[in-house]
């Protein structure tokens, strides 16, 4: 029983930092543009794609593929910046909606025309179990936390001290101040968003194995779940975001487990919704920001 | 000056009213015109300018950008699947109470959601989508779960001794087009109204409407709940055309597609509503377009519209039809 519960609540955890690693991205894109982008899952889908591509068809091995995945991400991630994204600083919030939703579209459907809208499975990844602690643990979800762990190690670092963490703290704060300044305002904005997407797609790449399967509506799906998260975390607060996507994927866990299967996938928008009631700020802010 | 105007009014003839009644005509003579493929693609696109009717009216005059409308859809379409394999009654008491129902589940979800603001209000409306539809999965005893609503009647009429069941496709689109032309007037009516300049004026500049004395808050309350009626009665349609209603209506892809007819019609416009449906939802289904290739044109004309053509394509038709008109 209890051991059980220990089990769903690491299972738990490792979805949480699945979630974490997208929602970051998300979160700090709305940090610099002040909109929700709606098609941060489909990069997490395309660097899957990419990935299960690199494996099936070139007949590389999973450590290439991780690296074939997130590179041709960046690369669709900088045309989408270079078309779309950068146009969006200061336009009103609507329009940031419905531009995400139209990439979201385009993404998803593209990769579903080239590719077919079946499930493909995806061989590869490290999925012997290992023994910690008298539990047993596959590999690939030691790595998806460990990644986690160094990528928000990582991220606090930039935006503490790297130049591109504090033009980025700048634009967030006063987008004007920063032109009178001299911070090129659409180039950090491209920067930040090449850097989530690309995040998004390393994510993808270490979940695939554990999922197993890949199809092209599974962006959607993460969209869906991240979006609650980057309420929770507070938007563009980076610490938060991870916390919250925590608490998220240890929720989900405990709800299949105790609840039903079937409510897993609500879990996140009934959260959202009592969040975006009593404290649209998020957990860990004490003032509204947004 | 004015004199030269009326002389000038007087050698230009307008004529609006007749292209209107030769566009009507056309519209009521489409089954004997088109295939039977056409006019099943022009019943999908008044079913879809319902919802959208509605829609219009919470994005186009109040300026509230919502995904819930698929949300209320579904709602109308197991409404009015249920009434109608469970008590038989007659298709209009269905898409009666099949808006009423959506327009009553409006209320309280409109009082928290209409709170928020912008992105918060987007995000809210989509949860909506989200959990109607686990809730129709998941509501085994009344919703039959993944499995569905099938062998819903078609609609049939009691009016007193007399009763009769619209069959075939021809019937239907008659049904449609005649609960779409309802559906036009009752939004032409409202936007006339008074309210609808509130509405209007809500949209503009909330704060100021509200030193104005418009109870604004009470105006989206009621704009919100109106298009989830509108978006029940398009359900209640929807679910009588098709005869299966599936968990699958809660989705999003419906409210993109409505959200399109709108936007890329021309929000705030009546017309842009009717010849939104018309392009994005009739042609592309006339044109047997598989949906992966649908939904990306989709996603392209969105950032088009919100790039380059932010008041949508309808002003470019206005413009040609004032112009065939003669119409200054």
């Amino acid at each position: 029983m209890v051991s059980t519960l220990i089990e769903q609540i690491v299972n738990g955890i490792v979805t949480g930092s699945v979630y974490a690693i997208v929602a970051v991205g998300m979160t700090m894109i709305f940090g610099v543009l002040r909109a929700i982008n709606f098609a941060h899952g489909e990069y997490y889908m395309l660097g899957t794609f990419g990935a299960w591509f690199a494996i099936d068809y070139l007949g590389l091995s999973y450590e290439a593929s991780i690296v074939v995945g997130i590179l041709s991400t960046i690369v669709i991630a900088y045309v989408v910046g270079q078309l779309v994204m950068r146009r969006m600083v200061g336009a009103p919030a609507e329009s940031g909606v419905l531009a995400t939703l139209g990439i979201a579209l385009v993404l998803q459907n593209t990769v579903i025309l080239v590719f077919g809208g079946g499930y493909k499975f995806f061989s590869g990844g490290y999925i012997e179990p290992v023994s910690i602690l008298g539990f047993s643990l596959a590999e690939q979800r030691v790595l998806i936390l460990v990644v986690c762990l160094l990528v928000f190690i990582g991220l606090e670092l930039m935006v503490t001290h790297s130049r591109m963490g504090k033009a980025m703290r700048a634009v967030s704060q006063n987008v004007e101040c920063c032109e009178v300044v001299g911070i090129d305002v659409p180039q950090v904005v491209l920067r930040t968003f090449i850097l989530g997407a690309a995040l998004a797609a390393l994510s993808g790449v270490l979940t695939a194995p554990v999922n197993v399967s890949v199809y092209g509506g599974m962006g959607e799906l993460i969209t869906f779940k991240t979006l609650p998260i980057i309420i929770m975390g507070g938007l563009g607060n980076v610490r938060g975001t991870f916390f919250a996507a925590m608490i998220l994927g240890i929720a989900e866990s405990l709800v299949a487990t105790y609840v039903g299967l079937q409510y897993r996938d609500t879990v996140g928008f009934a959260t959202l919704i009592l969040m975006l009631m009593w404290r649209p700020h998020g957990l860990f802010s004490t003032q509204a920001r947004f | 000056m004015s004199l030269t105007q009326t002389s000038e009014r007087a050698r230009r003839r307008d004529y609006r009213i007749p292209l209107g009644i030769l566009l009507f005509s056309v519209a009521l003579a489409a089954p004997f015109i088109g295939s039977r493929y056409v006019v099943h693609a022009l019943i999908i696109a008044l079913v879809f300018m319902l919802p959208a009717h509605g829609l219009n009216l919470l994005v186009g005059y109040t300026g509230l950008l919502s995904l819930a409308q698929a949300a209320f859809f579904g709602i109308g379409a197991y409404t009015a699947g249920l009434l109608a394999i469970g008590y038989g009654t007659p298709f209009y008491v269905n898409a009666v109470v099949a808006g009423l129902a959506a327009g009553a589940v409006a209320l309280p979800l409109g009082v928290p959601a209409l709170r928020l603001r912008s992105t918060s209000f987007v995000m809210c409306t989509l949860g909506f989508v989200i959990i109607g539809q686990a809730i129709a999965k998941n509501w085994i005893s009344v919703t039959r779960g993944d499995m569905g609503l099938s062998g819903i009647p078609k609609p049939y009429f009691e009016l007193g001794p007399l009763s009769f069941t619209v069959g075939g496709t021809t019937g239907f689109y008659y049904l449609a087009l005649a609960i779409g032309i309802l559906a036009t007037l009752a939004v032409f009516a409202v936007v006339r109204s008074p309210a609808g300049r509130n509405m209007v004026a809500i949209r503009e500049n909330e704060t100021l409407a509200e030193s104005l004395g418009v109870p604004t808050w009470h105006y989206k309350l009621i704009v919100f709940m109106l298009s989830a009626v509108f978006a029940g009665v398009g359900g209640s349609l929807y679910a009588h055309y098709l005869t299966v209603v599936s968990p699958l209506t809660f989705q999003m892809y419906y409210s993109t597609t409505m959200l399109i007819i709108v936007l890329g019609g021309g929000a705030g416009m009546i017309s842009g509503t009717i010849f939104g449906s018309l392009l994005f939802v009739g042609l592309t289904e006339a044109l047997r377009i598989t949906p992966e290739l649908r939904m990306i044109a989709y996603g392209l004309c969105l950032l088009v519209l919100v790039f380059w053509f932010k008041q949508g394509f309808a002003p470019v038709i206005n413009r040609v039809w004032n112009a065939i008109g003669g119409a200054k």
